[in-house]
């Protein structure tokens, strides 16, 4: 059988691309600081993805029109919000936040966007894994503190998440679990 | 809210979810939702009691909610019954928001913060059925 691959997955598989990128052994690790076990190593993936979405929403803007790049400015503005969240959390554990990268550099991940199809599918695809990295640091932050900064991001992603839905004419919640169930 | 047992946590999330069936419920029967969306989050929110359930095992002790005024009055009309739900539907995500993290056993905490983010996508859609700005 032929490969096939449609163009769903093929941003679906960019974004993991993303992920990868924004959360793999690119960006140097925290220099200094706080002791192992703190969280630290996780909250700096946590701001490389956040970061990397930054720049994914600036790319999906170009494209976008209307009510839909209104929503996605919105949502952007919130991912710049997170970020700066995370970094004054790794500051105050002791920690150096990992320096960011250019956007041109995350730009090479990207898919070529060329409608606002794609951007949305694209938009939907990374807050999909915005919200399952916030779920799982649910389970693995030692600290309370973090694991309510991580609750309280995971339920703007989840907003993030349905918005982008609904902006595809989708309904907003897939399901009665986003991920995983009891 | 420190020092609850997980029990006492969950029993809380349990109740949040009833008042939301017990107001889905009545706004269908009051025709106060589009059926479609009404009867999509009310099935939502009894597989979250189901799932509730079956954790919490007959262990607690939920009170049945009651019919509030705030229900009743919301129930007029459309667009009140949205603007109840929004806000009743936003508590809960903020009372998981403030339970999950403190629940002790981590294997629970990523299911139940999935309830949560289903509830944050309850919001969207209330909004989109009303017409209001889906991002603050």
């Amino acid at each position: 059988m032929a490969p096939y691959v449609t163009r769903r997955e093929a941003l679906g598989g960019a974004a993991a691309a993303l992920v990868l990128a924004s959360c793999g052994g690119g960006d140097p690790p925290p220099a200094t600081g706080p002791r192992p076990g703190s969280g630290i190593a996780l909250l700096g993936s946590l701001l490389a993805l956040e970061r990397a979405s930054v720049a994914a929403y600036g790319a999906c803007l170009e494209v976008l029109t209307g009510e839909a790049r209104t929503q996605m400015e919105a949502i952007r503005k919130e991912e710049q919000a997170h970020a700066d969240a995370l970094e004054a959390t790794i500051g105050h554990l002791g920690g150096t936040p990992p320096p960011g990268r250019p956007r041109a550099e995350y730009e090479r991940t990207f898919p070529r966007l060329r409608t606002p199809e794609d951007a949305l599918r694209f938009a939907e695809d990374l807050e999909e894994r915005h919200v399952r990295a916030y779920l799982e640091a649910l389970t693995e932050f030692p600290a309370l503190e973090l694991r309510l900064q991580a609750a309280g991001i995971c339920t703007d992603e989840a907003n993030h998440l349905g918005t982008v839905r609904v902006l595809q004419g989708l309904p907003a919640a897939q399901g009665p679990f986003v991920t995983g169930a009891l | 809210m420190a020092g609850r047992s997980d029990v006492e946590l969950l029993v809380d999330l349990f109740e949040q979810e009833l008042r939301l069936e017990t107001a889905y419920e009545a706004a269908l029967r009051r025709d106060a939702i589009d059926r479609s969306l009404g009867e999509t989050l009310l099935a939502h929110e009894r597989s979250h009691i189901s799932a509730l359930e079956r954790v919490l095992a007959g262990r607690g002790n939920p009170s049945v909610p009651v019919f509030s005024g705030e229900l009743t009055k919301a129930l007029r009309g459309r667009r009140s019954f949205a603007e109840y739900a929004i806000w009743l539907e936003d508590k809960t995500v903020r009372a998981y928001s403030d339970s999950v993290p403190r629940i002790r056993d981590p294997k629970l905490r990523q299911p139940l913060g999935s309830i949560m983010a289903c509830g944050g996508a309850h919001v969207v859609a209330l909004k989109d059925s009303v017409g209001d700005p889906l991002v603050d």
